[in-house]
């Protein structure tokens, strides 16, 4: 399903504005964790993360695992260095009300696998 | 005239009994004894979120001296805040009234232990000197704060505190574990690297290029692990503004891990 197309099924709040071609980018694979170490080691490269962690190191690792936006659960909201850091690097940031588990079952419904499906 | 330096070794991180997860056993005297036996010159209380059995330990230490035991131990009043990230960071503090004056700040931020939370994660009892229980604390240490690792670092630094990064080489609780990568940024004074990980590994030489002082503590839960890991510290005398000085490099003062 292409990114644009998830976040409006989600109704994702958009914290970047959508990096030029992005929002047509097919994203098919996820992954969901709060520790980065984690994250860096089995994000798959294209893929979007769900995570309740907003420190300034979630961009540094998304950027480097290759992933193609970030999902922030249960309304956390990153500061503005972390979104115009996120912006720098050509990624996409969202939040939602939901939680992880909430936002992960809405995204598998839609098609997005993790990496052992 | 330069102050006469000396070597001093100190063991940084011990948990009182306070430390829903340490030892019974770890009551202010025992610690005092053990830590003597050990040969160790200081030690740190660094209880999970508080600070309220420091003052505890530091009255069982100077009895101690007056009543003519081996050796003289200087106890630092500490504290290991768990950030909402679930980074464990160190504070150590100028003196055991900052610790808990950083301690109060941090007790708002943890929530209540509920019913059965003894049973799961243990006791928190607040003790006197002499090792008696004179109550126990009703915040639930062992869970995190809600305070961001920049906040907590704030923190200790606005109680006159030194920041340092706890057993960075863990697979929990670490900055490494939990943040992935180190950020330069946060402010830290030192990082705490256990015994687990050795001076010649691999990941040593990556801990090195962090560009920070490296200390070593045991992170005692049980009286048979203090002083299993030490710090080697360049002073004047075993003090917190002595330690201050070692880990910023200044005066001839200086660390390394023992």
């Amino acid at each position: 399903m292409k990114l644009q197309e998830l976040v409006k099924a989600l109704a994702l709040t958009e914290l970047t504005p959508v990096a030029a071609g992005e929002g047509e980018a097919d994203v098919t694979q996820g992954y969901a964790s709060d520790l980065l170490s984690d994250v860096l080691a089995h994000a798959p490269s294209g893929g979007v993360l769900v995570t309740l962690q907003v420190h300034l190191n979630v961009i540094a690792v998304a950027s480097h695992a290759g992933l193609r936006a970030v999902i922030f659960s249960s309304s956390r909201t990153p500061e503005d260095d972390v979104i115009s850091k996120a912006v720098d690097e050509g990624l996409s940031l969202y939040v939602s009300p939901a939680d992880t588990f909430d936002i992960v079952g809405r995204l598998y419904q839609l098609g997005v696998r993790g990496r052992t499906a | 005239m330069a102050d006469r330096l000396r070597y001093a070794t100190a063991d940084l991180h011990v948990h009182t009994a306070l430390s829903p997860c340490a030892s019974a056993e770890m009551t202010p005297p025992a610690i005092v004894r053990a830590a003597l036996a050990r040969g160790l010159d200081m030690i740190a209380i660094c209880d999970h979120n508080s600070a309220r059995n420091v003052a505890a330990v530091q009255e069982a230490a100077a009895r101690g001296a007056q009543e003519g035991h081996e050796g003289r131990l200087t106890v630092l009043a500490g504290m290991e805040i768990s950030s909402a990230e679930e980074v464990h960071v160190l504070g150590l503090f100028p003196d055991a009234t900052a610790a808990e004056a950083a301690g109060v700040e941090i007790r708002r931020t943890l929530p209540e232990a509920g019913d059965g939370y003894g049973a799961f994660f243990g006791e928190q009892p607040l003790m006197s000197a002499d090792g008696r229980v004179l109550g126990a604390e009703t915040a639930a240490l062992a869970l995190a704060t809600s305070l961001e690792l920049d906040a907590v670092v704030d923190l200790i630094k606005r109680h006159g505190g030194l920041a340092v990064a706890a057993h960075i080489d863990r697979k929990a609780f670490s900055v490494f574990s939990q943040l992935g990568f180190f950020p330069a940024e946060a402010g830290f004074d030192a990082i705490e690297v256990t015994r687990f990980t050795g001076d010649d590994s691999p990941r040593m030489a990556g801990f090195r290029a962090l560009g920070l002082p490296i200390t070593s503590s045991s992170d005692s839960h049980y009286l048979e692990d203090i002083g299993s890991a030490a710090t080697g510290l360049t002073v004047a005398v075993p003090s917190f503004a002595e330690v201050a000085l070692a880990l910023a490099g200044l005066d001839g003062r200086a660390v390394c891990r023992a």
